[in-house]
């Protein structure tokens, strides 16, 4: 069995096997089986709370290092500058296996915990100060308005102020000469100064006014310079306002508006001089804070930078280590014999690599002790399998997509390799356009190693998923193209056509025949004409229906190999025998008549061609009856009445021949005296294996057996469902791969309307301008071609292939009642993030 | 000129290259991959040429052109 090579018409053959792991030895053991990525563990403790498994301790402190790791992630992503980080195939590895793995970790906590600390002081230093700076930034705004206030207030004195215009001028410098001066002027006003938002002034006026009843003087003018939040980022634009009123009782209500309304009230001297040494200080502290912030936000960016060189392992080591303890919670801890009993499904092809690995991880540890592996039988149904490469997997997941095969059945999966690719390219069919996808297919594959190392983007990291189905697409839709004789909606002339137009008075010509027929293709004489469509049209459905016949008749071939591996003869008798012959005497018969009808000469017939369709339609509204004027050929009649009853006597074969011979068995069973078990409750067993190498301490509980259902009445319904299903199915399915037909006419209509809009309008012009035209109208053209005809149809195409073979083909064979096979692969981790 | 020969011949050719597959493709985990590939694609490719070439042997209608100078 080990030499046999896997194959992908089945899934694999799957072993359970049960590891005995040393607890010394547990953790690089599962770190092993991890990196391998074939193990799939199950839960052996299904009963018991995640809080109360066994590591849960351990899953928590890496819980607390990912969600330090991931705030250092959300920190570097909100710096303005990028800080690179350096990506995981650069770093050296973290050992974390082996002895000295316990202290690596102790230190990597202890290193997170110190950066986390780090950070978030600086964070909160950087706030602190912004806030204290934005204050003082008002505050100056303030002093120098305020200044300006005072300024124009003592322009407007009568003359005796007039020599002293200038208010900060040293003169004033002594307080007794200012109060003599003010005592002269009106100016004898107190006032509160502040800022506040612009949208608010309007209303702060209008409460001002209501309030004070007109008892006050308001001035304000705009701040220039937004104020800009440094945590959001938003800006906000403020104004200085300056209030002046009289009495106390004004001024406190002028100080609790202000406050209601959101406004900032600075302490401003009515001094000049005063003022102006507020002015200098403010800037003084101003200067500083900005040096302290600019230091901060260096020493808060050196720190990210060393945070962001080991980023990546560390975000790669917590999440490795998080995944293996959790495996570990699902083993059972058989304290007493300190060993950890393990259970899980592995391909039987790769026992001997996991044995391996098992040895590797021994010497790792040092420990000496190696864990145990053997396998067990079972009736459980082992998890679905298939082995892929990079060119495959494309296409079995679009396969699996639909359901996962069950266990060994045949794999769709690898037929689709090549129909559907094919399928697609008779809808898509066109030279140009195929080219253009082939073309963009190879260029992903080109870059395939640098793209697979992530960083595409959701939906570019789809079209890169599917690449090599991209590829075949393209490929087969040059050849579709090539049949079609379609490259961006023009034809090629590479054989002998098989017409000729002779020369003609009227205004009609008429092609006739010179006998050849075009050798690959259809001929290009029919590009262009009026009846163009006529004949393809009809080429392109019987050619539709030619080929979905074949398709299902395929399908439903595929069922042998399943009832013959799962040994069930009667389902061969029962159920494809009939089905078969359904399939052929109906839609198979129309197959051969398409066909038989091309090969006739018409012209030297003696009857007339009849009307495929009328004539399936006689078939079935009056049997036996076909008038000789319009006969495909002699003895029809008869033939036609023969099929028909073979299709008819097929409907209660498939109806009853089943259910017949079941109940035939049971019958005898239950005459033989045995009666149905109750699988009510779990039933315990021990396996023979364990019973002989162990005392049985370490007992595997058999949970419920899956068993048929002998129920008579569930058979009998299942069987008249199926029955009416395939039936009806037929006809529909059948009628249903016309849609072969109607997206590929749609796209050469499409591509014939983008030409004709666009270049055929604008081919003929001349001269410079002629020329700039042409030039942007083939930009235009070609984009639209990419856009529309390469990408929505494509997509559209691609869509209806994928439905004819989940719906159309799938129904004739597949079962699709697996589960996939789901092992513990690091690989695999960066995907499900 | 237009029989079946060439359908004939040509499927004679495509049933050749299918057991030259089938024979000649080495043993390794893709040999099922690689066979059922080559004989799906020698199939489906001769289908379609056979079906275009037999609708085409004896039209039963001609092509109506209006000589309007495009």
């Amino acid at each position: 069995m080990g030499d046999e090579y896997p194959s992908m018409f089945r899934s694999e053959q799957m072993s359970l096997v049960q590891l005995y792991i040393p607890t010394e030895v547990a953790h690089d053991t599962v770190a092993e089986l991890g990196e391998l990525g074939n193990v799939q563990f199950k839960d052996l403790n299904p009963t018991v709370n995640p809080f109360q498994r066994s590591f849960v301790g351990e899953i928590r402190r890496f819980e607390d290092m990912a969600r330090r790791v991931r705030f250092f992630v959300s920190q570097i992503e909100k710096e303005k500058d990028v800080v690179p980080i350096r990506p995981l195939y650069d770093s050296a590895p973290l050992i974390t296996v082996g002895p000295s793995a316990a202290h690596t970790i102790d230190e990597l906590d202890v290193l997170l915990a110190e950066h986390e600390t780090r950070l978030l002081q600086m964070n909160e230093s950087y706030k602190l100060l912004s806030e204290r700076t934005k204050e003082l930034i008002e505050a100056r705004y303030v002093l120098r308005e305020t200044a300006g206030f005072f300024a124009k207030a003592e322009t407007q004195q009568p003359d005796i102020r007039t020599s002293f215009d200038d208010s900060s001028a040293p003169l004033l410098q002594h307080d007794d000469r200012e109060n003599q001066y003010s005592s002269t002027v009106q100016f004898d006003l107190e006032f509160v100064a502040g800022t506040i938002d612009r949208a608010r002034i309007p209303t702060f006026e209008r409460v001002l006014w209501r309030v004070l009843r007109g008892n006050l003087y308001m001035n304000h003018t705009d701040i220039v310079e937004p104020f800009v939040d440094p945590t959001t980022g938003s800006e906000t634009r403020k104004n200085v306002f300056i209030i002046f009123a009289h009495g106390d009782a004004l001024l406190a209500k002028i100080r609790k508006v202000a406050e209601s309304m959101g406004a900032t009230l600075y302490p401003i001297d009515a001094n000049a001089d005063k003022r102006s040494d507020s002015l200098r200080e403010v800037t003084a502290r101003l200067e500083d804070l900005q040096t302290i912030l600019y230091n901060t936000g260096a020493n808060r960016r050196t720190e990210l930078v060393t945070v962001g060189q080991n980023l990546a392992r560390w975000q790669d080591v917590v999440r490795k280590e998080k995944v293996i303890y959790e495996t570990m919670n699902l083993f059972n801890y058989d304290v007493r014999r300190k060993t950890l009993v393990a259970e899980g499904w592995c391909p039987t092809r790769d026992i001997a690599r996991i044995q391996v690995a098992l040895g590797h991880a021994t010497e790792e540890s040092g420990t000496g002790v190696v864990p145990i592996l053997h396998e067990l039988s079972t009736n459980k149904t082992p998890p679905t399998f298939n082995r892929t490469n990079k060119f495959t997997e494309g296409f079995q997941s679009i396969m699996d997509s639909y359901g996962i095969a069950t266990y060994q059945e045949v794999n769709p999966g690898l037929f689709a390799i090549i129909t559907f690719p094919f399928l697609f390219a008779v809808m898509f069919g066109d030279i140009g356009h195929g080219l253009i996808i082939l073309f963009a297919a190879l260029y992903m594959i080109m870059n395939e190693r640098k793209w697979a190392k992530g960083g595409l983007g959701e939906i570019v990291g789809i079209f890169f998923f599917g690449r090599y189905i991209i590829l075949l697409m393209g490929m087969f839709s040059v050849y579709t193209g090539l049949m079609y004789n379609d490259i961006f909606s023009k034809s090629l002339h590479i054989w002998h056509s098989g017409w000729y137009f002779p020369e003609s008075n009227g205004t009609v010509l008429h092609g006739v025949s010179n006998g050849h027929v075009y050798l690959f293709g259809l001929d290009p004489a029919w590009h262009g004409v009026d009846n163009a469509l006529v004949f393809t049209n009809s080429y392109k459905m019987k050619m539709a229906i030619v080929l979905g016949v074949i398709h299902m008749t395929f399908a439903l071939c595929l069922q042998l190999p399943n009832h013959i591996k799962f040994k069930r003869p009667l389902d061969i008798y029962a159920n494809f025998i009939p089905q078969m012959i359904f399939l052929q005497s109906i839609f198979g018969y129309l197959v051969i008549c398409i066909l038989y009808k091309w090969t006739i000469d018409w012209g030297k017939a003696s009857t007339a061609p009849p009307s495929l369709l009328n004539m399936l339609i006689a078939m079935f509204l009056s049997p036996g009856s076909v008038d000789s004027k319009s006969q495909l050929y002699p003895g029809q009649g008869f033939v036609q009445v023969v099929l028909l009853l073979l299709a008819v006597i097929c409907i209660p074969w498939m109806l009853c021949m089943k259910p017949y011979f079941l109940w035939k068995d049971m019958q005898k069973i239950q005459g033989q005296g045995y009666v149905g078990l109750d699988h009510d409750g779990p039933r315990e067993s021990s396996d023979e294996v364990m019973e002989i190498e162990e005392e049985g301490n370490g007992r595997v509980i058999v949970e419920e057996m899956e068993e048929e259902h002998h129920d008579f009445g569930e058979v009998v319904i299942h069987q008249i469902i199926h029955t009416i299903e395939f039936c009806l199915g037929c006809i529909s399915h059948t009628a249903s791969y016309l849609r072969l037909w109607a997206l590929s006419l749609a796209h050469a209509q499409l591509s014939e309307v983008l030409w004709d809009m666009t270049l055929g309008g604008v081919l003929g012009m001349e001269g410079i301008f002629g020329f700039i035209v042409i030039a942007l109208t083939i930009v235009l053209w070609f984009t639209l071609t990419v856009g529309v005809l390469c990408l929505m149809e494509g997509l559209s195409a691609f869509l209806h292939a994928l439905r004819l073979h989940w719906v159309e083909a799938n129904s004739k064979h597949y079962e699709g009642g697996g589960y996939a096979f789901t092992p513990l692969s690091f690989a695999k981790l960066d995907d499900k993030e | 000129m237009a029989s079946m020969f060439p359908i004939v011949f040509i499927l004679v050719i495509v049933l050749g290259l299918m057991a030259c597959g089938y024979l000649f493709v080495p043993k390794g985990p893709q040999q099922t991959t690689i066979r059922t590939s080559i004989m799906l694609t020698l199939a489906c490719c001769y289908l379609m040429w056979m079906i275009t070439y037999m609708a085409q042997l004896h039209p039963l209608i001609v092509p109506i052109k209006s000589a309007l100078e495009i």
